[in-house]
């Protein structure tokens, strides 16, 4: 059995009054596509954070593909290469071109030169056409401005640059919290269909409407996780038991 | 091809690629055990209680000349400005032109260096306190107003309208409608205006108009490089104190940092800054007691030597062509070190935390450091001319422009350099392409103002490192060569108006 994509070990996050994530457990196989629900200040943000190794902890573990983090910073990179994170508000950025943003997500394999002769002469074309393609783009968006895109193009750029970074483990901080429901579902089936085994995708989301193509359920309250179940397992009562005392997700 | 943006704020450190070829040749070949003993100054500065008392002495001057300075030139910048702006006469009278006339006759105080303006009235009206504070308060009262009056204009009338067209009288309409918007602007800019006062103050200083600047050139010119850093690093406490007050007051009340983008809400804490204000007169007045400054004395002129005509030929015949290519030429390499070097520095420590911190304290030695004791160190080891006053110039401005570039860092959005970092990409090219697109365009527009500093305090350097306009202006000063004076004046006048007007247009261009 090959390792976990992603293992978090007892993982603890300190908060000001208390633990923002506390005694985490959670195990990601390759092929997996893993829904985080939770109430606002939950800890999905933060569970997120740690698995990219952007959020340090108080107390834990996480292992990328079966190793530790590592300590030395050139090494931790090494290891983040593989992890690829779609945030909600998406981060591109606005005064480059689509595909200089596309090769944003080859910037932690390329050099010093090669990174600033992208900022003068956009580099990769073919790949960066194909990854617009796969997101039935046109090609000639590439040498358009971020910034002049549309709500949907952009979303559809922001996957194409994951695509060009070709991460094994797919993060996703609440992507469609902020589309109407159409763009959300398609947003949410092209996430689906790209991170077929060996990837594997963890997404945080409001929409307990949306489960359909996610293997996996982990509701999480407080910091703590309070069910870990297959999608189809779920059931209202522990809907209710999730956000009992917050207003309707 | 097309630059992009994060590439763009590092095209002019190319500068640094003839500086290389260049700088051996200029070496003299002595004076490396003297810039030796200089940096080992620095952990020993003396202690001595009778150097610590004449510093501290010379540190109570150039504060006190600071700060009436300032707030002078606040005042007068503020009467001006609103003298000055389109809008407040076509709501009086009807028409712009006093205003039109009011901001030409203006551009010529602003024009000339506070420096420039010292050692002019030194000439008229003889060592005394108050020519510091004026040559402060005549330069920067015509920028203040300047500033004062392009925010007036700039600002939407629709209130204005509103409140004239339900009947309001001119002078009520402009002070409801316009003094909200604009307070917080102003205050703003006010405590920019006061750091580059204490650094104006520290320069008058090193041309013997007193204070510590006049300590500070003592000691290095004898080589006394411990007594030289203890003064040094009182600056830079007292320097560091303030940026972190003004910092400090910017954000108690909502008021947007020079990158604009940390505005909150207009007006806030409008009870306490009055205060502020009025507690300040009394405690002004005291220091201008304390310092010896007589108006009266102001009166007094001394009579300036004739001119005639064949002084005004040989004024002209001065190499003219020289001086000025000399001086662009100054302007262009020492803005190009400073606005491309500094984030250039910042890409090259950002692995590096202590590397950081160096860079600002480095950064800051140089904002306080005024660029004619920079020359002065130079010549120690290098030859004078263009070079060694660019880099004088472009070390003390880019510590101004590092601080500028680190503020602006600071409030644009973290979020592209943080998911960059989080898919496993190195700090500096994080730093380039996350931090750097968003800031580019702002920093470059600031850049572009401060290249026509840069062009205004060529002069400044020039007086020592014997290049350009400054150069000549030294000489023809100590020789009361007043033809000369006033021919250099207007030349340097006129260059730095075309200067202003260039910049004014590349900021358009880039906001």
């Amino acid at each position: 059995m090959p390792a976990p994509v992603l293992e978090l070990r007892g993982v603890r996050v300190n908060g000001r009054q208390q633990p923002r994530l506390d005694r985490i457990d959670l195990s990601v196989q390759p092929g997996e596509r893993i829904a985080l629900l939770g109430p606002s200040g939950a800890g999905k943000s933060t569970l997120l954070a740690v698995a990219n190794g952007l959020q340090a902890m108080d107390q834990g573990q996480v292992l990328w593909s079966g190793e530790p983090i590592a300590k030395g910073a050139r090494l931790r990179r090494r290891q983040q290469r593989r992890i690829g994170t779609l945030w909600q508000e998406l981060r591109l950025i606005d005064e480059l071109s689509v595909q200089q943003n596309l090769n944003c997500g080859r910037l932690a394999q390329w050099g010093w030169p090669r990174a600033l002769l992208n900022l003068l002469l956009p580099l990769e074309t073919e790949a960066c056409s194909a990854a617009l393609r796969q997101l039935d783009l046109d090609p000639s968006l590439l040498n358009q401005s971020v910034a002049d895109l549309s709500g949907g193009q952009r979303q559809r750029v922001a996957i194409a640059r994951l695509l060009r970074q070709d991460p094994v483990l797919w993060l996703a901080d609440e992507p469609l919290s902020s589309l109407d429901p159409r763009l959300a579902q398609d947003l949410l089936a092209l996430l689906l269909q790209q991170t077929e085994a060996p990837r594997a995708l963890v997404m945080s989301l409001h929409r307990p409407d949306l489960l359909a193509g996610f293997s996996r359920v982990v509701g999480l309250r407080e910091g703590r996780i309070l069910f870990d179940v297959p999608a189809n397992a779920l059931k209202d009562e522990a809907l209710q038991r999730l956000y009992a005392g917050t207003p309707a997700p | 091809m097309k630059v992009s943006a994060p590439l763009q704020v590092l095209v002019p450190a190319a500068v640094i690629l003839p500086l290389a070829v260049v700088l051996p040749g200029l070496c003299h070949g002595g004076g490396w055990e003297l810039i030796g003993a200089f940096a080992a100054g620095a952990l020993q500065p003396s202690l001595d209680p009778i150097v610590l008392a004449s510093l501290f002495r010379g540190l109570g001057v150039t504060v006190g000349v600071a700060l009436v300075g300032w707030a002078l030139s606040l005042l007068l910048g503020l009467v001006l400005g609103l003298a000055s702006s389109r809008l407040v006469w076509t709501t009086l009278l009807g028409g712009a032109w006093p205003a039109e006339l009011l901001r030409r006759v203006l551009a010529l105080p602003r024009s000339v260096h506070e420096l420039i303006w010292g050692l002019l009235l030194l000439q008229v009206l003889g060592l005394q306190p108050a020519v510091a504070v004026l040559a402060i308060v005549i330069p920067y009262g015509a920028l203040v107003a300047r500033v004062i009056s392009d925010q007036l204009d700039a600002l939407p009338d629709q209130p204005l309208q509103a409140l004239l067209a339900a009947g309001s009288n001119g002078p009520a309409a402009l002070i409801s409608a316009i003094a909200p918007p604009l307070l917080p602007g102003v205050i703003s800019y006010g405590g920019y205006r006061l750091e580059c006062a204490l650094r104006s103050a520290t320069l008058l200083g090193v041309f013997g108009l007193g204070g510590l600047g006049n300590e500070l050139l003592l000691t290095l010119q004898s080589l006394e490089f411990r007594e030289l850093w203890s003064g040094l690093w009182l600056l830079l406490a007292v320097m560091l104190g303030l940026e972190s007050l003004i910092r400090g007051l910017r954000q108690r009340w909502g008021m947007a940092n020079r990158f604009g983008r940390s505005q909150a809400g207009v007006g806030r804490r409008g009870q306490e800054i009055t205060l502020l204000a009025l507690a300040l007169v009394p405690l002004l007045i005291a220091i201008a007691r304390s310092l010896g400054i007589d108006p009266a004395a102001l009166l007094q002129w001394q009579a300036l030597p004739p001119m005639d005509l064949d002084h005004w030929r040989e004024a002209l015949a001065l190499p003219w062509g020289r001086m000025i290519s000399n001086t662009l030429g100054l302007t262009l390499l020492a803005a190009c070190l400073a606005v491309g070097g500094a984030p250039l520095l910042l890409l090259l420590v950002a692995p590096w935390r202590l590397g950081q911190l160096l860079l600002r304290l480095v950064w800051a030695l140089g904002r306080l450091w005024p660029p004619p004791l920079t020359a002065l160190l130079l010549l120690f080891v290098f030859k004078p001319g263009i070079w060694t006053a660019a880099l004088a110039l472009g070390f003390h401005n880019l510590g101004i422009l590092g601080r500028l570039l680190l503020e602006g860092a600071e409030s644009c959005s973290d979020g592209p350099e943080t998911a960059l970092r989080g898919q496993g990409v190195g700090p500096r090219v994080a730093l380039l392409y996350g931090r750097f697109s968003g800031l580019a365009r702002s920093y470059l527009a600031y850049g572009a103002y401060r290249s026509d500093v840069i062009l205004r305090e060529t002069v400044v350097v020039g007086l020592m490192a014997g290049t350009g306009l400054g150069s000549q202006l030294q000489e023809s000063l100590s020789s009361f060569a007043w033809d000369q004076i006033a021919l250099l004046l207007v030349v340097y006048a006129s260059l730095t108006l075309v200067g202003e007007d260039l910049s004014d247009r590349a900021r358009r261009r880039l906001l």
